[in-house]
């Protein structure tokens, strides 16, 4: 049993990293898609011979791309990422300090979305009320279907014009500080998190209710807290969690609007501006580590649902 | 058939789970579309025209407003239907042929090299979220709505494949097929005649909510200005264009911002609709 266990982790280790293979091949054959030639593209066809061949020696586009493959690839296990062409920093000096912004935001908006959906997801599928859960699901799929940049928006509109609670420019990073420029934007991505997630645990409290083993709970007179937790949420947090993973990485995602209309410095509007300056390798290396996040967000998550139901697939 | 059963027949279909949200969704759906292509044929103003006094606020003439430029904010947020849904069609249609097309291909081959590759290579797209390898790629190709559909082709197909290959498994070992096997149909006839008939639902079930992905995407890349380009009429980029104008503005934001509410959240009462049909009830 232990043994069959450990080789289905391992079986899922495996896949997270042939997943990050192709992250990484990704990540670097992207480049090769611009139609054309890419120091061109950034340096216009008026620029000179001498200019681009010099730029492409950059980015080194000079040598065939199998070896450059590999250089790349130890290049990252070094640490490696690349220069930026707008500023010359190191990619991975711009990542290592945006990076801690931008999880800031998505550890505390997990952190409240799961605060809040755990009451409310038991609540309504434990229920299992029709005219509630028919309310409730209405509620979260208009919610869901609203655009995090309106809902930011509509957000701005009420406390930051009307009242001045929520500042849209500036930063600072140390911790109570940073609240006051965080808490809409977080406010913003929890009200969607928790659509989805209390979403999900309804419907899965709603099935865990009708197993066997919920009435042999009742029939024992297990005590209150120890039947909602071990017979309740327990086994009903498994697909919960599977999407927490998943949707930690769609956050990520967002972020590259919504910290841009928050001018917040994190990962996300780095790449923005990287984008709009035609700076590949800071493109490619945030791209990147976006990849590496999602992975092993979602390798984190199999493994804790595997944990909590031992019936999970991973 | 009477008029009466014709009636009685709608009824029952809408007793069904789920009918209301289909029937609500799908008349909203049509509401907006139409919208989107009356007023800009017949309405009073052009969506480009000068037409008043910059940011005019919601009166008779104007109810939407006029922006900050003295445009007329109601023409040109129903002529953004052109661009959000018509693209965002495109957007989904051309990564669900291609995608459901290899996802079933990829789960009839008897080839495991080719099936491994494929799939990891399908994994490796899916790992990243939509919208960064959209706007990565949009560094490369350059900003504008034809780069976007193209890049929704090459990525988006993954999600597809990946549904289409799961269900075209199971569908090959149904005895249905085993019958039309044992009958001696080619494997291209079983393929395309009873196979892929039976994965396609799947992938267009999927398509639908996709629409609503899809639509999210293309007006978010639009307010990050990497899409649709002012002066262009589309609900994400007129919503950047009003941001600058919220304090004293804010039609300039919600009314388009509305009008995107509205059709993403049409489409998803269709998708709770069908998805409750699905599954009997609940």
């Amino acid at each position: 049993m232990k043994n069959q266990a450990l080789r289905k982790i391992l079986g899922r280790l495996v896949r997270a990293f042939s997943v990050s293979f192709w992250v990484m091949f990704i990540s670097f054959t992207i480049i090769r898609l611009t139609p054309g030639d890419p120091a061109t593209a950034r340096l216009g066809v008026e620029a000179g011979k001498a200019a681009t061949d010099a730029l492409r020696k950059q980015l080194k586009l000079d040598v065939n791309p199998i070896q450059q493959f590999f250089s790349y690839t130890n290049g990252l296990f070094h640490g490696d990422l690349g220069i930026s062409l707008q500023t010359g920093r190191p990619v991975l000096d711009i990542v290592k300090s945006t990076l801690p912004v931008t999880l800031t935001l998505i550890l505390l908006s997990t952190a409240a979305a799961v605060i809040i959906s755990i009451p409310i997801g038991t609540y309504i599928g434990w229920s299992g009320k029709s005219s509630s859960v028919y309310a409730f699901r209405t509620l979260t799929s208009i919610i869901l279907a609203t655009p995090n940049f309106f809902i930011a928006m509509i957000g701005i509109l009420f406390f930051s014009v009307r009242v001045n609670w929520a500042p849209v420019f500036g930063y600072t990073p140390q911790f109570p500080g940073n609240l006051k420029y965080l808490w809409l934007p977080v406010a913003v991505n929890t009200l969607i998190m928790t659509a989805v997630v209390s979403r999900v645990l309804s419907s899965s409290v709603l099935e865990t209710k009708g197993e066997e083993f919920v009435e042999t709970g009742i029939i024992r007179g297990v005590g209150r807290i120890r039947f909602f937790w071990f017979y309740i949420l327990k086994p009903s947090l498994a697909p919960t969690v599977v999407l927490l993973s998943y949707m930690m990485g769609t956050m990520l995602g967002a972020t590259v609007i919504l910290e841009t209309i928050f001018t917040l410095p994190g990962i996300g509007r780095e790449m923005i501006g990287a984008v709009l300056t035609s700076d590949y390798p800071v493109v490619q290396g945030i791209l990147l580590f976006f990849g590496f996040i999602t992975v092993a967000l979602s390798f984190t998550g199999d493994l804790i649902a595997f944990w909590l139901d031992r019936r999970v697939k991973i | 058939m009477n008029e009466l059963t014709r009636k009685q027949r709608f009824k029952n279909w809408l007793a069904l789970p789920g009918g209301w949200g289909i029937l609500i969704g799908t008349i909203m759906f049509a509401a907006i579309v139409i919208m989107g292509i009356v007023i800009p044929l017949f309405g009073p103003f052009k969506p480009n025209a000068f037409v008043g006094d910059p940011s005019v606020a919601p009166s008779f003439k104007h109810p939407f407003g006029l922006d900050q430029l003295g445009r007329d904010v109601m023409s040109r947020t129903f002529a953004s239907v052109w661009i959000d849904i018509g693209v965002s069609f495109f957007g989904v249609t051309i990564p669900l042929i291609i995608g459901t097309i290899i996802g079933i291909l990829l789960g009839v081959t008897k080839i495991k090299i080719i099936r491994s590759v494929v799939s990891s290579i399908i994994d490796g797209i899916n790992a990243f979220p939509l919208l960064v390898v959209a706007v990565a790629m949009l560094a490369f190709f350059g900003a504008g709505l034809k780069s976007v559909i193209i890049i929704l082709s090459i990525t988006n197909w993954a999600r597809y494949a990946r549904i289409a290959r799961t269900r075209a498994v199971v569908v090959s070992q149904q005895n249905y097929i085993e019958a039309a096997r044992t009958l001696g149909y080619s494997k291209s006839r079983i393929v395309i005649k009873h196979i892929a008939p039976n994965v396609s639902a799947e992938s267009v079930a999927y398509a639908l909510s996709d629409f609503i992905i899809v639509i999210t995407v293309i007006s978010g890349l639009s307010f990050l200005g990497l899409a649709a380009r002012p002066p262009a009429a589309e609900w994400g980029s007129m919503i950047a264009d009003g941001r600058a104008y919220l304090a004293n503005g804010w039609w300039m934001v919600i009314f388009p911002g509305l009008a995107l509410c509205w059709a993403a959240i049409s489409l998803s009462f269709i998708v709770e609709g069908m998805s409750r049909r699905d599954r009997g009830n609940s």
